[in-house]
């Protein structure tokens, strides 16, 4: 329980504002971030009822310019690239020859030639090394991550806190996976909460004043209510910096997978189960040979989501076992703060993989009962 | 943080009260910070023998799982349920109603081996300096 201060940690751009907060810092692979201000439990709670704003500024954006940026991507990236319309984002996985996921990434269409990517700060070295490889001499390929930081604002009440913030910017006309630019950077509708919401990514230098923003509106009351049924009007808009720690538990809650936890270098999209991420229609992308031939021989293992019927929570790296026999290991697992449960997510063999089977996770060697559940596990209501 | 004076201490930040051979066992305030929001508890069994410095228990937050030690050695004569239902009984009142077990202490003499109030603040002062 001791906190360990290491010589290569990487500070957030807002690292000031997060120990003013009173953020509770851990590590997130060489990244010094912010755990919880008060408490994971209360962070989650805000940002499935009113608002929360995140600091995501450790993740990697890369930038492809110029008149082959668009065919070239194309022949990269496993999504169809050339028909993807400017002000338009597409989430997708980065792929080896063998079908094997370098890195999940979404990639933003600025215009004809000029392309945003955003990654996971964990892979943006390899992702930057891998690419680079394939690059043409028409197409500039420029790594921005240094320069540009990442805010989420994700709940319920971020429509009007957002509309607040951004007067000049008309945010409605802004659809799911939708984008528009802004001052050196951009706003997205997109997040990894599974609740509506914002990311907003600027140059570290103008980033302090949006989040300064945020959360100065944020703490205002609530002018129009936040769903249908009238909840919040003229209460408190209550948003609140949240942490890495609720941060987790709400993506697990919407079945998101995380790399290097539910994916790595030698899992493909259709074990992990994201089929819909990637075109196979497509006549070619890299990797797109091996997964075609994967499918038509059938996967052998596969994600799954499960819910614990005894009590224990599961942890990653547990064991997954079909009467008494290991059939699989827990990726992620955790209590479910929304659900009230402790739910989690694993690869197993894929014939144990059906919907309601029953399955035994080994905690502290003892076997306790659990149940496959379909993903997501929490789907907030329309 | 508050450490009770009546009170004794582990090292690994338990706290002990004894009435007659009967010692309650819960964690302390300090180490309830730390874990944070207590989201699960495992008890020991009752009648389930304990040992001095082995893990009895464990608390989990969101993220972590912790072992729980046994200040001494003996048998697990009750434990509270309650916090299976309400594990963040142990956040809200850790010397009181989020106890974890009590023990008929075997040893007498593993009581005067536990710290005081004082000698934990030391030793806490030093730890997390």
């Amino acid at each position: 329980m001791s906190a360990s201060s290491e010589a290569n940690v990487r500070s957030l751009p807002l690292q000031d504002r997060h120990a003013r907060a009173g953020a509770r810092f851990g590590a997130f692979g060489e990244w010094n971030v912010p755990l919880y201000y008060t408490s994971i439990l209360e962070e989650h709670k805000a940002v499935r009822t009113r608002a929360g704003i995140f600091d995501i500024s450790h993740m990697g954006e890369f930038f492809f310019r110029g008149s082959g940026a668009a065919k070239f991507l194309n022949n990269l990236l496993p999504r169809d690239i050339e028909s993807q319309k400017p002000g338009r984002a597409l989430y997708m996985p980065l792929l080896r020859e063998d079908g094997t996921i370098v890195d999940d990434i979404i990639v933003y269409r600025y215009s004809a030639d000029e392309f945003l990517m955003i990654l996971n700060a964990g892979n943006i070295e390899k992702d930057y090394n891998w690419i680079k490889r394939w690059v043409p001499a028409d197409v500039e390929f420029r790594n921005a991550s240094d320069e540009l930081g990442l805010l989420a604002l994700q709940g319920p009440a971020t429509e009007e806190i957002a509309a607040r913030i951004f007067p000049e910017i008309d945010l409605k006309s802004v659809a799911y996976y939708g984008f528009l630019k802004w001052n050196n950077g951009m706003i997205a509708r997109t997040g990894y909460t599974g609740e509506r919401g914002f990311e907003i990514m600027a140059p570290h230098k103008d980033l302090v004043a949006v989040w300064d923003n945020i959360l100065d509106v944020g703490a205002g009351p609530c002018a129009r209510p936040t769903n249908d049924a009238g909840a919040h009007r003229g209460a408190p808009l209550h948003c609140v910096p949240v942490g890495f720690g609720a941060r987790d538990t709400l993506r697990l809650e919407a079945g998101m997978p995380l790399y290097g936890h539910d994916m790595n270098d030698e899992i493909t999209p259709l074990e992990l189960g994201i089929e819909w991420a990637i075109d196979l229609q497509k006549k070619s992308f890299i990797g797109h040979d091996a997964l075609l031939k994967q499918k038509q021989s059938g996967i052998t293992k596969k994600l799954i989501g499960f819910e614990m019927l005894d009590r224990g929570i599961p942890r990653q790296g547990q064991e997954i076992q079909k009467s008494g026999k290991k059939i699989g290991e827990v990726t992620s697992g955790s209590f479910a703060p929304t659900l009230e449960k402790n739910i989690g997510l694993g690869y197993v063999a894929s014939e144990n993989s059906e919907i309601g089977s029953e399955i035994e996770i080994m905690i502290r060697e003892k076997s306790l009962k659990s149940r496959v559940v379909e993903l997501p596990f929490y789907r907030r209501s329309k | 943080m508050n450490f009770p004076k009546e009170l004794r201490y582990t090292k690994s930040h338990e706290w002990a009260r004894k009435e007659g051979n009967k010692v309650t066992v819960g964690i302390t305030d300090y180490a309830q910070k730390e874990i944070s929001d207590v989201v699960f508890v495992e008890l020991p069994k009752l009648q389930q023998s304990a040992q001095q410095g082995k893990t009895v228990a464990v608390v989990e937050s969101v993220k972590a799982a912790f072992d729980i030690y046994a200040p001494v050695t003996g048998k697990v004569a009750k434990t509270n349920t309650q916090l299976e239902s309400d594990p963040a009984l142990v956040n809200q009142d850790c010397y009181g109603r989020g106890w974890f077990y009590e023990i008929e202490m075997l040893n007498a003499a593993e009581w005067d081996s536990l710290m005081t109030a004082e000698q934990y603040e030391k030793n806490l002062k030093q730890e997390i300096k």
